[in-house]
């Protein structure tokens, strides 16, 4: 299971590192285009004989494609048909094709715009109606989330998350590249939830009120998802290859730090969040002492397990007991 | 006395065995009916629709919906209460929560009538604003001078946030109606009452945040004409929403629901208001429209995005909603 994921971390890693939505897109099953791409390009192939008006090229956003409105009833659907933005099928034409953008690809960026008016209207609907109406959008398409804030924080850590695994991603090539010395592993973990952490800095403020928003129960499944990605994309370039117990273990140990030093930095009132990093390494400490200490009990104890098998073997001796008689 | 009463229980029974046998022919003509009706304006001379169970010409049709409405409009409201046991006020509230407007957002409610949506959709956004107001002075409790004197300066900034509705019908009687409902309850501002044709708006493009039709556009002649010119007024970004009749998922509930609509309605519509014929072609015209995955079709032929639908009650009625983008 663990080669499974990592085998799934390498293709994701070569597929899109810098893409902004890391999350499947789960989230919005209603607007998914494969079907409608088919459909649209069966009629596109229909109307190429009718007219062979080109998409027009100079078009990245939607509203644009509106001129091609002509009197005739049904070759203005085909027309608009042909004039229309794709979705992720392509093939028909692949140059004019890469600059529309799907529907998931403008709700990033809607949510994305959105990420500024935060700090304003705090992680709710308002936030993104802003950020719509900066990208020239009205506030209607607000609708198009049906999770509402729930969208906003979930896309906010998804992205989050991709820019770490960037980050981390880079930091490998230099060592690889022999441009860099590989930091020891409690080292690693630490600078890598540092970093992780420092993200939240600028909406620190309103936190705690996205974080009840990913404990509302339909937002578990998804913030969990990230939260076990997050996990173990950190331990996976952290250099852990381990295919037992400790798999579990290590990912355990450190979504718990990170969990606790989130809450700690959440009120946190100290310069630059000092007092969160103090406890980061505290934590991290603590985790590294407890598998030494692990350990040193378990070869204790087999030393001590031998030791009263020995005086055990004596004591039958000096009585007799393992003569044969 | 009784020999209107008996009159009236044989037209009853005469009425409701012609429904019995149109209505098989109705429900198996229907589906080869309904496309065939915008391909038969072009492949063929006879451009015929359908009235409710009857088979006119289209220019006909038109001038029958007016006088259907027409003649019901000052009964209206009160048969809708009468008909749907009032659950309709359920249906167009949920309307609402699913829009979810924001303040500042520009509605136009098309076969709007009497102006229930309208009337919702200025509670909604009026009681949104002063929630704002009110979490907005909760959080200043204690302003600065500079605060005050802000405040003074920028009052009248509320302009440009007013939120505004208009209602567009083609019929006057019912704009009557709604513009009669309008002043006994008290709202005159952000309203306008326009007359005009769904298929032929009278606004120009790009003018309103939201659309909706709320079981008005059965009744139009070419419901893609009407699609395609909700397209037109709407901002990029805006929101087309259609509450409409539609087909009925479970078996049993559909044989309930037929009964109901043939007989009981049309009783209803004769005691009531005085018109059998009229809430005839309303039960007639319900089974003539297009069911749900094919309204979202042509919704999406018409150059929507992210369209889907809900169904309520059963699918008694269904909300279906699409996006320009």
């Amino acid at each position: 299971m663990a080669a499974l994921l990592r085998g799934l971390r390498a293709g994701r890693a070569l597929r899109g590192l810098g893409s902004v939505v890391a999350a499947p897109t789960t989230t919005n099953p209603q607007c998914g285009g494969l079907r409608r791409g088919f459909h649209r390009a069966a009629l596109r192939l229909q109307d190429e004989s009718k007219s062979d008006k080109p998409p027009s090229s100079s078009s990245t956003t939607y509203h644009e494609h509106y001129q091609a409105h002509s009197t005739e009833q049904d070759t203005a659907t085909a027309s608009e048909e042909a004039s229309r933005p794709n979705t992720s099928y392509q093939d028909q034409s692949g140059e004019q094709g890469e600059e529309y953008e799907t529907e998931e690809q403008l709700q990033a960026r809607i949510l994305t715009a959105a990420l500024e008016f935060v700090p304003l209207h705090g992680w709710s609907m308002e936030a993104i109606a802003a950020g719509a109406e900066t990208l020239g959008l009205s506030s209607a398409s607000t609708g198009m989330f049906y999770n509402g804030a729930g969208d906003l924080v979930l896309h906010f850590i998804a992205q989050c998350n991709s820019q770490l695994t960037e980050i981390m991603a880079e930091q490998h090539k230099q060592v690889q590249l022999g441009q860099a010395e590989p930091k020891k592993t409690a080292d690693f973990l630490r600078d890598a939830v540092e970093t992780r952490l420092r993200m939240y800095i600028p909406y620190i403020e309103t936190w705690p009120q996205a974080m009840s928003i990913l404990l509302l129960p339909h937002n578990i499944p998804d913030s969990l998802k990230h939260l076990s990605t997050l996990v173990d994309d950190i331990w996976y370039y952290a250099g852990d290859r381990s295919t037992d117990m400790n798999w579990y273990t290590k990912r355990a140990a450190l979504t718990g730090i990170y969990n606790t030093t989130e809450l700690v930095m959440v009120q946190d009132s100290s310069p630059d969040f000092q007092d969160t990093w103090n406890f980061l390494d505290n934590r991290i400490q603590d985790v590294v002492n407890m598998a030494t200490t692990a350990k040193q009990v378990q070869s204790t104890g087999e030393a001590v397990v031998q030791g009263l098998m020995g005086a055990a073997v004596t004591l039958k001796n000096l009585t007799g007991m393992n003569q044969r008689r | 006395m009784a020999a209107p009463m008996r009159q009236l229980v044989r037209s009853v029974i005469r009425l409701s065995h012609r429904n019995v046998n149109v209505t098989a022919a109705g429900v198996s003509g229907r589906s080869g009916c309904c496309w065939g009706t915008p391909s038969c304006r072009c492949f063929s001379d006879d451009r015929s629709t359908h009235f409710g169970f009857e088979t006119v010409p289209e220019e006909e049709k038109a001038k029958r919906v007016y006088k259907v409405f027409e003649n019901v409009a000052q009964k209206y409201d009160v048969m809708n209460d009468a008909m749907s046991l009032g659950i309709h006020r359920l249906w167009k509230d949920t309307l609402l929560h699913v829009m979810h407007p924001q303040p500042g957002a520009r509605l136009l409610d098309v076969a709007g009538g009497t102006g229930d949506i309208a009337f919702r959709f200025l509670e909604y956004v009026r009681s949104q604003q002063e929630r704002q107001k009110r979490r907005a002075t909760r959080s200043m409790q204690t302003p600065s001078w500079q605060d005050i004197s802000n405040n003074y300066s920028t009052e009248d900034e509320e302009g440009p946030q007013e939120s505004r509705a208009v209602v567009c019908d083609i019929n006057k009687e019912m704009l009557k109606v709604g513009k009669q409902k309008a002043d006994s309850m008290g709202i005159s501002s952000g309203l306008s009452w326009v007359v005009g044709d769904a298929e032929e708006l009278p606004f120009d493009d790009d003018q309103f945040d939201i659309y909706t039709i709320a079981f008005g556009i059965r009744n139009v002649t070419h419901i893609d004409q009407a699609l395609q010119e909700a397209l037109r007024v709407l901002k990029p970004g805006g929101r087309f929403m259609c509450l409409e009749f539609s087909k009925v998922t479970n078996p049993l509930l559909a044989r309930l629901y037929d009964a109901y609509s043939f007989q009981m309605i049309p009783v209803l519509g004769e005691v009531i208001a005085g018109d059998w014929k009229s809430y005839q072609y309303l039960v007639e015209s319900i089974r003539k429209f297009p069911d749900q995955e094919e309204f979202k079709h042509m919704i999406e032929d018409a150059g929507f995005y992210c369209v889907q639908y809900l169904n309520f009650t059963g699918g008694v009625v269904a909300l279906h909603s699409g996006f320009k983008l």
